[in-house]
Order: structure tokens, then sequence, then C-alpha cells
């Protein structure tokens, strides 16, 4: 086996990237945000450039924010929205991953079925949302259908393109080692599409956490989305800020949980590929 | 295989009838995208004896691809036949393994686990017997240590060495080789050759193996076949007729090593010089 240890010394072992630069960067992002903070804590407080009823400056929003953490009517309504965009979100991935296979794989699919998707991807879905109102009512079923109608068409068309850009040569390859029919959807199929189906969720997850807060905010009654209309309303603009900053903290928790996924789920897949797909 | 000549009628071949044979084979394939049908082999004629070890020599875009991808069961003919052990092939099948020309790995398998692929539809194996069987493929291509790695984390040459260890873990019949060494280092892929050679000897299986290299097509042939392109046929078929085992360094002396490196030389530069000509024109 002398043969062998000649070959070993001619592995090299592959590089690795250095991942420098992005505490620099991460640095620059804290400072530019800690300027915007201190100029509008100054127009506000200090200048009285706008009236705190209507801009409440940083240290208000901070206080309100704080309060809002206490508050078990904010605990209740944060279940409320997570509950029906969790139950939404189940739905979409389910139905657009098992729709997007089927459509991505079948090419008689592809050609019938595929255009209409694109249409209703395309189509503007927030402006059915006072039909979803008041056809399913206040409670749960529309926001629940908002988020499902939201989330669902990213989770196909990604799932759809993952499928019909799997390699052929891999479904060849499966086929001589006798991996058919089911065994070949599970042991390649959905292997090879899986980082296109996460993908396609992290932005429906984007899109359905949208559908939940605009449904609660159209007609609800529970949930943030509300809430936030309520505060609006009473003209309580430093808890109604808090709000928002509450969202946007769930929406990009949201998202990075399932970068996380993608990490775990698909470890060989480098992200740089799919980045100018979606 | 050879006991079940009385339920498969008078055909059943004689012991030297040959393992693979394909007849008058045309192959052309339906662009879908410009509705036009691109004829890529023609009147293909060629038969292969249980345990040689045939070269497929050609210039780009031949059809040696597509001839062993009808062998494998992966296309159909359009017209003419395929005949594996006097059997026509309807599909692929345990007895065929394939090293493929693009390597076709499983990029979120790791290499232990791509190797162990061309043994997991074998119901047969139980046990842990086949840790055994997929841990020595891997080191007889020389990839010890690289077990968990991904594909993406490998070279070229090294994912072509997976495709191989996957190939002969399944311990086929026949053995279908794409350009398995077209991405290995000249260092690399005289130790592949030899460690090829030696595999085949001790094994005896019967091989296809299709290359670019008119020296690898000589050192590692019992007979080379010679394609022409427009439209895809064999143009000659030759006997190296060298002894074996070769070594690279006496082969590269013999003179019929040396004769039959200039002709092919020839042939495939008239090909070439052809095809240049066709595609300008
Ligand atoms: N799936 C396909 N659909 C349409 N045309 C194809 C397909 N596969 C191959 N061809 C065409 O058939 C011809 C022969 O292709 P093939 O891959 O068999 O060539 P090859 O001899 O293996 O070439 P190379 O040495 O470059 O690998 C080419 O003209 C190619 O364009
Ligand atoms: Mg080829």
């Amino acid at each position: 086996m002398t043969a062998t240890v000649s070959i070993e010394a001619l592995n090299a072992p592959a590089p690795r990237r250095p991942r420098a630069g992005l505490s620099r960067w991460t640095w620059l992002l804290l400072g530019v945000i800690a300027a915007i903070l201190l100029i509008w804590e100054a127009a506000v407080s200090w200048l009285h450039l706008v009236p705190e009823a209507f801009l409440p400056p940083p240290t208000a929003v901070f206080a309100a924010f704080l309060q809002l953490l206490v508050d078990p009517e904010f605990w209740q309504a944060f279940a409320f929205s997570m509950q029906n965009l969790l139950i939404g979100l189940v739905l979409a991935v389910v139905v657009g991953v098992t729709v997007g296979l089927a459509v991505g794989w079948s090419p008689v699919l592809r050609f019938t079925v595929a255009p209409f998707l694109w249409l209703l991807y395309s189509t503007p879905k927030v402006a059915l949302a006072p039909l979803f109102i008041l056809v399913l009512g206040l409670g749960n079923e529309s926001k629940i259908a908002l988020v499902f109608l939201l989330a669902v068409f990213p989770i196909i068309l990604n799932t759809m393109e993952g499928a019909v850009t799997v390699h052929a040569s891999l479904v060849s390859a499966g086929r001589v080692y006798g991996v058919n029919g089911v065994a070949l959807g599970w042991k390649v199929i959905l292997p090879a599409t899986l980082p296109y189906s996460l993908a396609g969720i992290q932005r429906g997850a984007a899109l359905g956490f949208t559908g939940e807060v605009l449904g609660e905010f159209l007609g609800g009654t529970g949930g943030l989305g509300h809430m936030l209309e309520f505060a609006a309303y009473q003209f309580q603009m430093d808890e109604a800020i808090a709000m928002v900053i509450v969202m946007v903290i769930i929406a990009n928790l949201t998202l990075a949980l399932i970068a996380v996924l993608r990490k775990r789920l698909a470890p060989w897949y480098d992200d740089r590929q799919i980045m100018g797909r979606t | 295989m050879t006991t079940t000549a009385a339920d498969s009628g008078p055909a059943e071949p004689a012991a030297s009838a040959p393992l693979i044979s394909v007849r008058n084979l045309t192959v052309s394939y339906h662009v879908a995208r410009t509705g036009a049908t691109l004829t890529a082999v023609e009147g293909v004629d060629l038969e292969v004896h249980e345990g040689e070890f045939v070269t497929v020599l050609g210039p780009s875009g031949c059809g040696k691809t597509t001839v062993m991808n009808v062998i494998a069961g992966l296309v159909k003919p359009t017209s003419g036949e395929v005949l594996v052990d006097g059997r026509p092939v309807t599909g692929p099948g345990p007895d065929r393994a394939v090293v493929f020309q693009d390597y076709a790995l499983l990029p979120w398998r790791t290499v232990f686990d791509n190797v162990k692929f061309g043994l997991e539809m074998q119901k047969h194996l139980k046990g842990d017997g086949w840790r055994d069987r997929v841990q020595e493929a891997i080191e007889l291509v020389g990839l010890r240590g690289f077990e968990s790695s991904y594909p993406k984390e490998l070279s070229g040459g090294m994912q072509q060495r997976v495709g191989l260890a996957r190939a002969i873990v399944a311990e086929p019949r026949i053995l279908l080789m794409d350009e398995p060494l077209g991405a290995v280092d000249a260092l690399t892929r005289e130790v592949m050759r030899d460690e090829i050679e030696k595999l085949i000897a001790a094994t005896g299986k019967t091989v296809l193996f299709i290359t670019h290299s008119i020296e690898e097509a000589i050192l590692l042939g019992d007979r080379i076949v010679v394609f022409k392109s427009h439209p895809g046929a064999i143009k000659e078929v030759i006997e190296t007729g060298l002894a074996r085992p070769r070594s690279e360094r006496s082969v590269q002396s013999d003179p019929r090593f040396l004769e039959l490196r200039d002709h092919l030389w020839d042939a495939l530069q008239a090909e070439a010089t052809q095809a240049a000509v066709a595609g300008g024109s």
C-alpha cells in the first residue's frame, strides 16, 4: 500500500476562508445607531424642535418599552400573535414544500401550474386582507389565513426552483445505485432542495409576520398589531414606537432562528450560492 | 447467473458470448428548447467480453457518454439495442456501476456516506460488514482521513476519487468509467491508474473506460475504441496487444506502444481538424 501513502501526501487540506472584518462593521453600525439616538434625543428633549406628543424622545420610548415587558396584557398580545404566526407558517411550510416539490419535479405541472403561481406571487395579496377579515371574521382564522397566504408563495417558488435545479446527474447517480421512487425523493430530491426551501421559509416568515400584524391592524380582537393600533389611537406615541421596536426585534429574531436552522440542516450548503436568488 | 439457462430460452448465450453487446445503436436527443432532434450517435456496434478492459477515445461531443449511459440503463436507445449478459437493458442494475464525468456526488453527504450510497440499496447488507467495505474502498482511492469531509471541501480530483470508490464498493460486474481521472493531477493520475489496473486484474471486472488521454487508453486497454463525430460513431477498434502487467516506464519504450500512440494521435488529429472545419462552416 505504498501507493496509498503517496496519494495521501498529495492531499492538501482545503484552505478555510478567514472571517475577518465582521466586528469592525458591527462597531460602525452601533456607532451610527448611537448617533441617531443622540440626535433624536437632542432634537426633542433639549431643542424642542418637535412636540413630545408627536415624537417622544428615545428615553421615553425606552421607558415605555420596559413597561411593556412587565405588562401582562402585552404578553397576552404577544402569545396571540405568535400562535397565529406559528400555525400559519407551519401550514405554509407543509403546503409550500409539497406543492413546490410536485410542481418542480413534474414537467406537466411546471408548464400548467407554475405560471399561475408566479402570477399569484406577484399579486399584492395585502389588498385581499380586508376581504379575509370580512369572510373569516375578526378572530384568529383571518390572521392565520393571511400569514399563510403571504408566506406560502415564496416557499412554493423557492422549493420549485430548488427541485428544478437538482442536478440531473444526481438523479442518474441515484438510479444507477438503485435509488428509485420514494427513496429517490427522500434521499436525493428533498435534501438537494432543502437549502432552497429554507431560504423560502425565511422569506415567508418575514412576510407572514407582516400579514399577522396587518390582519390585527385592520380588524382584530388581540395581538401586537391590535395593541399598536390602540396605542396610536390613544395618542400614546411612546408606547406605539416601543411596539414597533418590539416587532422589529421579533421579525429579526425569527429570521435569525431560521438562519441557524439553515446552518444546522444544510451545513454543506454555501450561503453565497443562494443569496442572489431569493 | 449462468445457471438460469432453462428458463431464459434458447437465446441463452454460450460462455464465449460477449457480456456487453451494443447492436446498431442510434441515440437522438430531442432538444425541447429548439424543438430540434440531435443525433448523438448512429449505428454503433460494440462487443465487450467478460474481464475485458476497453478504453474509449474520441473528440468532445462525439457521444461517448451517451453510449455509456445507454449501457448503464440511464438513456433509452432511439433504435438498436444493448444487451448485458444476453438480456436487453431496461434500466440500471446492480451489475453495473458508473463513475460519472461530473462526479455526481451528493453534496449533503460526507465522503464516507457518499461511498456508502453505492451499497445503500443492497438489502442483503444487514450486519456491520458494509462499514469495512466502505472504508476499504475509501483507502483504495487514497482518501483515508477524509471520511467526514463534505465534497465541497475536496479538490476536483479528490471528488472524482470519491465517485470511483462509490462505484467499486458495490462490487459490480461491469464498471463504466467516464473520464474517472480527468480532474486528477498527473502524479496522482499515475498512481490511480496503477491502482485501477491492479484492482481490475485482481477482481476480473469488465471495464468500459472513457478517457481523453491517448497514453491512458493504451496503458489500460485491452482494446481501444476510437469514436468520430458528425455523426457520432465508432471510427475504429484497436487491440493493444501489450503484455500485462504494464508499468508506465517499461511500456513507454515498447515499440508497439509508440506505434499505437502515433496511430491514435493521427486518427484523433484528423477528427479534431474535421470537427473544427465542420463547426466553422
Ligand atoms: N441530455 C441531452 N440533451 C440533448 N443533447 C444532448 C444530451 N446529452 C448529450 N447531448 C448531445 O449529444 C452529443 C454527444 O454528447 P456526449 O455527452 O455523449 O459526448 P461525449 O463524447 O461524452 O463528450 P465529452 O468528451 O465532451 O464528454 C453532444 O452533441 C451533446 O450536445
Ligand atoms: Mg462525456
